[in-house]
């Protein structure tokens, strides 16, 4: 998974108010007052899944992965610099029971000052569901 | 909802910072030219629609039960 400056390296959310946050100035494309969120990623094993949990709104936490897993190519096709910024894309599983990301819409944030933006890649013939793999590993 | 007809290179300013241009007139499409600050987003509304989705479904997903499971079945693809 992409790291932060200081990464994140818990599972348990009480220690999450301790942690520097995510601040999207602008929330989320269609969820303007989601703006504050942790990254909780889990401290045992390395996942390629990590949570955005919201610190403004308790029941929405955000399960995401990291596009490059999907598409090596991802951070140049999205026009950000992997560098300094780390890229997430949101996860959902489909009524259809397959795990789909949101490729169209990923989550850049500054490494350094945790700003985020969720950009919209519109010329890049992405989708918001594209397919990665059945929930029940079928 | 404001209504307003424009013709062919005529344009409307948003604000102070935000000019929107008709920029061709095609059959039933229309052409539309925006100048706008970067910090302002420029949709098309189903676009707009489907992140809003994707970001709602996401968020419903109950993440941290789902978190071992999606990645092992992501781990087994």
């Amino acid at each position: 998974m992409p790291t932060l400056e200081q990464p994140l390296l818990t599972a348990t959310p009480a220690a999450s108010h301790s942690e520097p946050a995510i601040l999207f100035p602008d929330g989320l494309v269609g969820c303007p007052d989601w703006k504050r969120f942790v990254l909780l990623v889990d401290e045992d094993e390395d996942l390629p899944v990590a949570v955005l949990r919201s610190l403004d709104n308790p029941d929405v936490e955000l399960l995401v992965t990291d596009p490059t897993l999907v598409d090596p190519q991802y951070a140049i096709r999205a026009g950000v610099d992997a560098n300094s910024t780390a890229v997430y894309c949101t996860l959902s599983i489909g009524d259809d029971g397959w795990i789909t990301a949101n490729l169209l819409g990923p989550i850049v944030v500054d490494r350094r000052t945790r700003e985020a933006h969720q950009v919209v890649l519109s010329e890049s013939g992405y989708t918001t569901r594209h397919p990665l793999a059945r929930a029940d590993g079928a | 909802m404001l209504v307003l007809s424009r013709k062919c290179d005529q344009s409307l300013l948003l604000g102070d910072d935000i000019v929107v241009t008709v920029l061709a007139i095609e059959g039933d499409r229309v052409k539309l030219g925006i100048k706008a600050p970067r910090s302002v987003a420029v949709l098309r509304q189903e676009v707009y629609d489907q992140i809003q989705a994707a970001n709602t479904a996401s968020a419903s997903l109950g993440a941290r039960p789902a978190l071992k499971s999606v990645a092992a079945a992501l781990r087994r693809h």
